[in-house]
């Protein structure tokens, strides 16, 4: 090995870019539970996807299906265009990150890291180089000769990452990987995922129950319940034109208040606004989040809590009849609105989001 | 420092009646009692006649039964550990198994011997069946054998194989199988650079509890084979219940001690192994 | 040593318990010929001892006469409640020793927690015969040396073959290591640190504190140290044979040779009892099991 070759990486083994992924009437039963119920699904190449459901929605069955882990009992796998549904996990060429603990505990980290190569029979010059370039891009260059009981939660993960991405996956699939990090580290670290995402260009399945993490680092979100798709789209898209009442309250806060539509116009709090979208006439629940809520001083509501976070502070309002409502507002602005003080609420003036009443 | 009293009752008792036996076996092993006057001197002659003839063969013999009976029954436990563990359907005939272990694993001694004796004995009920119906009876085997012996003592070894290393399978994640999987991994080189590496000291620990266990059994032994096998255990009592033999008591005490160095120095290169194979641990 | 001490700790089960991936395709013959085999050699001597015990080989007929002539057997009843006494007496005087220096090393001295592990932990690999031998010459100061001082007395007080307490002693130092796992897994378990700090600073006082928070909270513990010793006593053959008493096993031996048959049926007999007493730890260890899932 000469010193000119540790600066120039080889070209098989550098990330392959834009592997699409496609999921065709994926289904998965344990016993009576339905895990995945006819998953269909489409991932261009490069993109970074996030599924997001709460437990047991069949996210992480759906990842395992792609990793080869999960035999579905109906449905394909493409990886590429190609098939993989049969193919064993060890011959698919996915990088996978789990969510904690996966570390070999009796290898160093520069050995683990070098472990998709070792399997692979290539030289102990290509694995140590390798090895080192992948530390270095997570961040870890000095820490190859640990054992992995030696880092910290996150330092474990970026060695799980850079493990995953130094065979040159297809794809690379994260199930997730921050769940069991603290809350700063968290933070540092899915920034950290999204930059060498974009970096290498990999298509990329991030599987998550927090809705801030899925919403801050994937191109697109796909949230998951029971085993099937309620929506997928851009995080914007997603937060505010949430398609079903059960993706507007898993994504960010949403109010639900009692309201009646007709004539394309929606009645609640005692003020008219247009709808959103087409739905039918009568009873419905207006879907309203909570900085579309105006609040002014004097009225029937009162301020029950009063919740200071930085620039903006929520208030929890009981209004008449018992209704619960949650407001933003700027924290400038919120001085008044002290625990007991009588104030009215009403919504923005914009189109307003309803479903029917359950 | 006056919490740290609160531990004298138990270093004590540990002192007396753990240590001081073990202390006395080492400085009176090193006395020899004169058979005309009776008078007690410093003297190696029971060390010296313990490493020798028929003790000599009683020490290789149990530390070849051991040592057999320790390896074979720890291959054999961790096969059927492995086994209960992968089983599908495998919760109740786990809990079954685990059971059987416990109970097993505590059944030695005497009444093992002589389970043993009514199965395969000279009057067992297989050896009759064999007999009225082959007309061979057990073929060459006795139990009343090294052989016979260390087919018994596999019946509570393996049990506590089972007992001691399943926790350590339990240990195994599944992440691991499947991190290694993930990277293209076949099932035989998970098992040589991460299932065996992270799986071997704790063999070896078991295997080491194994043959303690072995190489201490007395009871078994005893009801089994009187002293017609050369084992250390039979020999100790056997000198310790000679009234003939002046010095028999001296002699007794070098064949314990000789027992303890022994198990020490396994002990000893059993750290050594640790140490090389749990680098990662440190 | 240490590492020793480590090694066996670990195998004994403080390792967290994870789901192990069951049933990878293909490969399963051999799981069935292991299972088949070791099924095959544990179970047949059980049942061929019971064959053995019920069947007259003579007149191939079954009775239970060697079950119901165990009771009245010749020194049965003396021999067998000995050893039941030995045992209660070895699992009051184990628990005394051990519950106060396991708590008091959790919460208070976690330094000489190593040293304590490692010699409670001696007892599994110095071969009880040989820690007999040296216990005879320590008895034998007695004559030797203190004879007609009270240590003197005290020595062949103990050796009183009715109620031999130098057994009880000793077996306690052989249960250590079973007592001290069971009792050490239940202060691990619990966060015995966090309660009685909770306790203390709600103003209970130290001795209130082990009795009425501790001993609780130990109690399954305690009680699968307790059986774990009683089933340990109730077997133990070297200690009583080498230093000449007669307790249950050593009765087994004695009449072995005139009453061969009655032997097995006491063995069988023994089997069952350590079956039941380990059951009863289960049981205990299951309900503890639901209590803290609920």
């Amino acid at each position: 090995m000469t010193a000119v070759s540790q600066r120039t990486p080889d070209a098989a083994l550098d990330a392959r870019p834009g592997v699409p992924i496609r999921l065709e009437g994926l289904t998965r039963r344990y016993g009576a539970v339905v895990a995945l119920d006819g998953l269909d699904l489409e991932i261009v190449g490069g993109e970074f996807l996030a599924l997001l459901g709460p437990s047991g929605c069949g996210k992480t069955t759906a990842l395992r299906a792609i990793a080869g882990f999960d035999r579905p009992d109906a449905g394909r796998v493409l990886l590429d265009g190609r098939d993989v549904t049969g193919t064993p996990a060890n011959k698919r060429d996915t990088g996978m990150v789990f969510q904690a603990y996966s570390l070999f505990p009796n290898l160093t980290v520069a050995e683990n890291v070098a472990f998709g190569l070792r399997v692979r029979r290539r030289s102990g010059g290509e694995q140590r180089n390798r090895a080192a370039e992948l530390l270095e891009l997570v961040g870890l260059a000095d820490r190859g000769d640990r054992y992995p009981h030696q880092l910290s939660g996150g330092q474990q993960q970026r060695v799980a990452l850079a493990r995953a991405l130094a065979v040159a996956p297809k794809v690379l699939l994260l199930d997730e990987p921050l769940s069991a990090l603290d809350a700063q580290v968290r933070v540092q670290l899915r920034e950290e995922i999204r930059r060498i995402q974009l970096e290498l260009g990999i298509t990329t399945v991030f599987v998550t129950h927090d809705q801030a993490e899925a919403l801050s680092v994937a191109d697109r979100v796909g949230v998951m319940r029971a085993g099937r798709l309620e929506q997928v789209a851009s995080p914007d898209e997603l937060y505010e034109r949430p398609a079903t009442a059960f993706v507007a309250e898993f994504v960010g806060t949403m109010n639900r208040l009692p309201a009646t539509l007709s004539d394309g116009v929606v009645e609640l709090l005692g003020v008219r606004r247009p709808v959103a979208g087409a739905a039918p006439s009568g009873p419905v629940e207006a879907l309203v989040r909570p900085e579309a809520l105006v609040v002014t001083a004097g009225g029937a509501g009162r301020v029950v809590t009063r919740t200071f976070s930085g620039a903006s502070t929520r208030l929890l309002v009981v209004l008449p009849g018992g209704v619960e409502v949650r407001a933003d507002l700027a924290s400038a602005d919120s001085q008044q609105f002290t625990p007991g003080a009588s104030v009215s609420v009403v919504p923005a003036e914009r189109p307003v989001l309803v479903v029917p009443q359950e | 420092m006056l919490t740290a009293l609160g531990t004298a009752p138990f270093l004590l008792y540990v002192a007396v009646f753990l240590l001081l036996p073990i202390g006395v076996l080492g400085v009176e092993a090193f006395r020899a009692t004169d058979p005309v006057t009776f008078e007690e001197t410093w003297s190696t002659d029971s060390l010296t006649t313990i490493t020798g003839g028929v003790y000599r063969r009683a020490y290789l013999g149990s530390l070849q039964l051991s040592l057999i009976t320790a390896v074979l029954s720890a291959v054999l436990g961790l096969a059927l550990a492995v086994a209960i563990l992968r089983a599908r359907r495998g919760l109740l005939l786990r809990r079954l198994v685990l059971t059987a272990a416990g109970v097993l694993a505590n059944f030695g001694g005497i009444p093992l011997a002589f389970a043993f004796i009514a199965t395969i004995g000279t009057q067992g009920v297989v050896t009759a069946m064999l007999q009225d119906t082959l007309g061979i009876g057990l073929g060459g085997f006795s139990l009343y054998s090294m052989t016979g012996l260390a087919l018994v003592y596999l019946y509570f070894l393996i049990p506590l194989m089972v007992l001691t290393i399943i926790p350590a399978l339990e240990a195994l994640r599944p992440q691991w199988r499947e991190a290694a999987d993930n990277l293209g991994a076949s099932g035989w080189q998970y098992w040589r650079y991460v299932g065996g590496p992270v799986l071997l000291p704790p063999v070896l620990g078991a295997t080491m509890l194994l043959f303690a266990s072995a190489f201490a059994a007395y009871a078994t032994a005893k009801a089994l084979v009187g002293s017609s096998v050369p084992l250390v255990t039979l020999q100790i009592a056997d000198a310790l219940s000679s009234n003939v033999v002046v010095g028999a008591e001296n002699l007794g005490k070098a064949l314990a001690l000789g027992m303890i160095v022994v198990v020490g120095l396994v002990m000893a290169f059993y750290a050594w192994v640790q140490r090389r194979t749990q680098r990662w641990l440190a | 040593m240490t590492a020793l001490a480590e090694g066996i700790a670990g195998a004994g089960g403080v390792a967290p318990e994870t789901p192990v991936r069951s049933g990878r395709r293909g490969g399963g013959a051999w799981r069935f010929g292991v299972l088949g085999l070791l099924g095959l050699y544990f179970l047949v001597p059980i049942a061929a001892s019971v064959w053995f015990t019920v069947r007259n080989r003579g007149t191939g007929e079954f009775t239970a006469e060697h079950y119901t002539g165990i009771p009245g057997a010749d020194g049965f009843a003396e021999s067998f409640t000995r050893s039941l006494v030995l045992a209660g007496l070895t699992v009051l005087i184990a628990l005394a020793l051990m519950v106060p220096t396991v708590v008091l090393v959790d919460l208070r001295l976690p330094r000489l927690r190593t040293t304590v592990e490692v010699l409670t932990l001696m007892p599994l690999v110095v071969p009880p015969i040989a820690l007999v031998v040296g216990v005879r010459s320590v008895l034998s100061w007695a004559p030797d040396y203190f004879l007609d001082t009270w240590l003197a007395e005290v020595f062949f007080a103990i050796q009183e073959p009715e109620l031999p307490w130098i057994l009880v002693l000793m077996y306690v130092v052989l249960a250590l290591p079973f007592v001290y796992r069971a009792l050490d897994s239940g202060v691990r378990g619990a966060d015995l640190r966090t309660l009685t700090e909770a306790a203390r600073n709600l103003g209970a006082s130290w001795p209130r504190v082990l009795v009425s928070v501790v001993l609780p909270v130990l109690r399954t513990s305690v009680l699968n140290a307790a059986f774990l010793t009683f089933a340990l006593v109730l077997g133990e053959f070297t200690f009583a044979n080498i230093l000449g008493f007669e307790t249950f096993p050593t009765w087994i031996l004695r009449i072995s040779g005139s009453a061969p048959q009655l032997s097995v049926a006491v063995s069988v007999l023994s089997l069952v009892v350590t079956w039941m007493l380990l059951l009863m730890i289960s049981a205990l260890d299951r309900r503890r099991g639901t209590k803290e899932n609920a």
